[in-house]
Parts: C-alpha cells; structure tokens; sequence
C-alpha cells in the first residue's frame, strides 16, 4: 500500500508551500496565519510520525517503571487501596502489551517490501519454466493472494470515490485480520 | 532480482546502463527516460513563476523570430496531471507575413512528471496531424530546456471546453458525463478523429523521434520494455500481479496488422469542443503517441472510468457518447480497418499494465521526490491503482 502518511504528507506540504499559500490573500491575516501553522504541524507530523510507535513503547516502559516504584509505596496506604488495585491490573495489562510489541512499523515496511520484490522476482523467473504445472500453480497462488491484497488496498482508499458510493467495499477494519 | 536493495532516489550509472541493457526500447524514449533518472538525485521541482515563463518564452522567440515581437497577458491553465501550460498573447510578424496576434500556450515539463515523454516526439506528431485531425497548430520547441527551465513546445490556444460547462468530474476529466443531446455529433467525430488517425500515413511525415518498427511484434516489444523499464524504475513496492501480467504479455504478443500511429491516450478529457457549433477543435496530449497497433486506442477509449451508463443504467457508452457495439461498427466503416477481439482483450490487458506503472510506479516516485508542480495531485491519483489493478487481476483470471 503506497498510500501511506509517509508519503502523503510531504505532498501536502510541498502542495501549500508552492503553490497555495502564495495565493491567498495577503490582506487576510486569519488565513495567512493560519496557513502557515498548517504547514508547520505538517512538518510536526511528518518528521514525528517515524517515531510514534518508538515513543509510545517507551512512554509506557517508563510508566511501567514508575507502577513498579508506586506500588510498595501505596500498599502502606490504606486509603490508596482501591486506586492501587487498579494500578496493578492497568499495570499488568501494559506489561503484556509492552510485551506483544514487536518490529517497529519501518521495519515491518521493509520487510514487506524485500518480500514483495522476491515474490515478484520468483514469479518473473517462473515464467521462463516449460513446466506447465508448476507454472499453473505458481500463477493460481500468485492471484489468490492478489484477490484478497487488492480487496484491502482498494478498502484503504474508498474514501477517495475511484469506484463510486456503491461499490459494495467492506470498511478496511474488517479486512485487517491475521 | 535486487529491486530491493536499489536506491532508486540515487540511481546509480550501473543500474541504469542495466535496465537500457535490459529493456531495449525506442532511442528517444531511452533518452528521456535515462535523463530522468540521471537527474534524479538533483533537487526537486522549484516553483516557477509566470515572470520566468515569460523571460524563457522571450529568450526563446529570440532565437526564432527576426523581428520584433512582444509576449504578454501570461496566464496558468489547470488541466491534465503531467506538465505545466502558459496561455500568452503574441504580437508578432510570421515569416513573410503582416503583423498579427496570435494565442498560444506553452507547454512544459517538470522535474519529473507522472508520465516522463519527450517534448520532441510530441511537437513532431502534433505538426505531422496538423490537417489529418484537429490539433493546436505547433509553433516553437525548446527540446533541451536551454531557454526554459525544462524542456517546452508552443503551440496554438484552441477555444473549446474538455466537458460540457454544466458538467461536473473528477481529476483529469475521470468521471465526465456527456449529456444525450450532444453525444451523437461529437461521438461521430470521436470515431472519425481516431480512424484518420490510425489510417494517417506516417511514412512520408517528418517523425525523426519515433524509431520505425519493422512488421510483425517490433513495435509491441518496444512499448513491452518501455512500461516494464518504467515499471523497474519507479515502483517502490513491488506487485506480483504486475509480474505475471508482464509475463503473459510477453508469451502473447499478436503480430500487428497494420502499424498506425497510436495517440496512447486517446479518451474523454483530452480533446476540446465548442459548445456553440458541437465541433471538436483539438486533440490534446499526444506525448504517449508511438507507432503501433490501433488496437490500443481502442481498447484505452473504452475504458470505464473514461465513459459512463446509458439512461438505460445498463449499456455502457464509450466516451459518455456509444456502446461498444455502435463504436466498433462506425469505426470500421470510417477506417476501413478491422477491430480483432482477441487484440483488443490483449491491449485491454496491455493497458491496464501501462495505467498501473504510471499512477502506482511513477505516481509513487516522482512526487516522493517532490519532482512536480503538483505534487499532492499526483499523489492522490495513485490510489486509483489498486482499482485498476483489480480488473488487471479480473483479465488475468480469463486467460490464465
């Protein structure tokens, strides 16, 4: 899926700097102003996002190390009790989250994309086989995972109306399932 | 296969003297597309102005015209996903000639466009259809950009409207409906446009720019290695499907018949007509134009996002204006030359292939790089790739 923050937003950028922006009418200030900010949080974002998954991981480590240091302290509180018992269920809860959480999402990009090129050579050099069978069978797994791919790629970006309102495409979140 | 190991941002002179190695194609679209990549690394689009347009359309004329001339009344035109347009106002004295004012409109690349064409080959096949079709009447070119900032032609403003005033679309005329009243007189004239044009004898026309394929699949074997080099160039996602269809086209390629000049993106949005009158005044965007077989305009025009439903709200009507089987009876009568069913799947087929490395391949990177005036557009029109994509699978399923 190409149609990712990580290439839209530069787009967007480049789009309001070049070409909007010195169109809009320098008398009002309300829109020049707020047109930069727009440009600004664009670059907030874009240079951010890469990190989201990084800062979020280590944000909850951290406040997972702060519960392990609250809780002796609270236990010697009778009237913490309540909120110590909460602490230590939302406590386990993020442990086996920070747990789950693998590869970060550039990573995961990349080894998509090494995999994709090596399907993709495999597929190239395949059609060269005389072996009719082993060629048939290479195409029918080639474009039963095409069918399910394109049904999710076509689901991210119904929104943009390529296929028209009545084009039947199940929400995106339904499709996203290992 | 080490695509992913490629920076394809910096090319390197290796990986492009493999993939000219490898994907032999016409000698001026290896030019291009060489230089694209060769300038890749550079810096991105810089917006220019009108005032620059101006002092290059200046310089330019300079070294055309011997006498006296004054450009003004410089405007933008919007349209189209490809390259930047200027309407002017020339006052000026043709060779020969009285003085007179002239409209015009210059037409530009970017850094890097969704589709990377030649302004030489798109100049000479305007000038060589001047009379054949309606096309602007080509003026100048600066080839190499030595005047420009990129390489530009300048041809004639035609008057007219791509849709009807009152009609709404989408990005690059995708979604146009044509009105019943006026889709028989203009969707005769859509027919006629295409027949001269795959009838026009190009052999005796100055085309210096299109390499002559010999009979039989030179031609196809060209525009193979031209989208597949494209393909390799731009994707940064590899996609199978894409992989296969190559494959298919290349085990299936029909001999041509007859080896016509092909507009390459002969559709709904790249002609103007007057409202007034009905008349189509010029074709437009004749930068994809190459020597080959009909049967891909054919099967480009009726595709379905550059058409729509019938009132019937079943028969689909190529171009908004007649259903396949009216197209094909009246084109065969007014060229003279058959329409093969089994070519116009393949072109179908073909074009879909094409459509994709454009908007998913070049649409990806050039914008990636900031390479164009427009880059936000350019990067919205990708997402139509996985829509075409799914019929490109849907093909497939018929002939594999």
């Amino acid at each position: 899926m190409e149609l990712r923050p990580s290439f839209q937003i530069p787009a967007l950028i480049k789009s309001l700097t070049d070409v909007v922006l010195p169109a809009v009418d320098p008398a009002n200030k309300l829109a020049q102003e707020q047109g930069q900010l727009i440009v600004g949080m664009l670059h907030l974002m874009a240079q951010r996002l890469p990190l989201q998954y990084r800062y979020d991981c280590v944000e909850l480590d951290s406040y997972l190390k702060l519960a392990a240091q609250l809780a002796p302290q609270a236990a010697r509180i009778p009237e913490a009790g309540a909120a110590l018992a909460a602490l230590t269920a939302a406590a386990d809860d993020g442990r086996s989250v920070l747990a789950g959480a693998g590869v970060e999402p550039p990573a995961l990009e990349a080894a998509n994309q090494r995999l994709r090129a090596a399907v993709g050579a495999l597929v190239t050099a395949a059609a060269a086989t005389a072996d009719d069978a082993a060629l048939r069978a290479v195409n029918t797994a080639v474009m039963d995972h095409a069918q399910a791919q394109l049904l999710r790629e076509r689901a991210w970006v119904a929104l943009q109306g390529w296929e028209g309102p009545a084009s039947g495409l199940p929400a995106v979140e339904t499709l996203l399932v290992r | 296969m080490t695509q992913a190991v490629i920076d394809k941002n910096r090319p390197s002179p290796e990986w492009i003297a493999e993939l000219r190695r490898r994907f032999p194609c016409e000698t001026e679209i290896d030019r291009v597309l060489s230089r694209k990549l060769e300038r890749r690394a550079g810096p991105p689009y810089a917006p220019v102005t009108l005032a620059q347009l101006e002092a290059g359309t200046q310089a330019l004329l300079k070294t055309r015209l011997a006498t006296p001339f004054t450009v003004r009344d410089c405007r933008w035109l919007s349209g189209g996903a490809s390259k930047l347009q200027m309407a002017f106002t020339l006052d000026w004295t043709p060779p020969g000639g009285a003085p007179t004012t002239t409209p015009l409109v210059l037409r530009m690349e970017p850094s890097e466009a969704i589709t990377e064409t030649s302004r030489l080959r798109e100049f000479q096949i305007i000038k060589a259809l001047e009379g054949v079709v309606p096309v602007p009447p080509t003026y100048w070119i600066d080839a190499y950009g030595e005047h420009l900032p990129y390489p530009a032609i300048v041809y004639g403003f035609a008057n007219g409207v791509t849709k009807p005033t009152a009609s709404s679309s989408g990005v690059s005329g995708v979604g146009t409906f044509m009105p019943p009243e006026i889709r028989e007189t203009l969707g005769q004239q859509f027919v006629d446009h295409l027949a001269a044009t795959h009838r026009f004898d190009w052999q005796r026309a100055d085309l210096s720019a299109y390499d002559r394929p010999a009979p039989g699949t030179q031609a196809l074997e060209w525009a193979l290695n031209h989208w597949e080099r494209v393909w390799e160039e731009d994707a940064h996602q590899d996609v199978p499907l894409m992989r296969l269809t190559m494959a298919w086209l290349r085990r299936h390629m029909p001999p041509v018949d007859r080896i016509s000049v092909v507009h390459g993106d002969y559709r709904l949005g790249n002609f103007l007509y007057t409202e007034a009158d009905l008349k189509i005044s010029a074709w437009l965007d004749w930068e994809l134009a190459y020597l080959g077989d009909r049967h891909e305009d054919l099967s480009w025009c009726a595709k379905r996002p550059f058409g729509h439903l019938a009132e019937d709200g079943k028969t689909f009507l190529i171009g908004g204006f007649l259903s396949m089987a009216d197209f094909v009876a009246r084109y065969e009568k007014a060229s003279g030359l058959k329409v093969d069913p089994l070519r116009m799947r393949y072109y179908d087929i073909f074009n879909n292939y094409k459509a994709v490395a454009i908007v998913l391949a070049t649409g990806y990177r050039a914008p990636r790089n900031g390479k164009t005036h427009q880059d936000v557009l350019v990067a919205w029109i990708t997402g139509i790739a996985y829509s075409l994509l799914e019929e490109l699978r849907t093909q497939m399923a018929e002939v594999l």
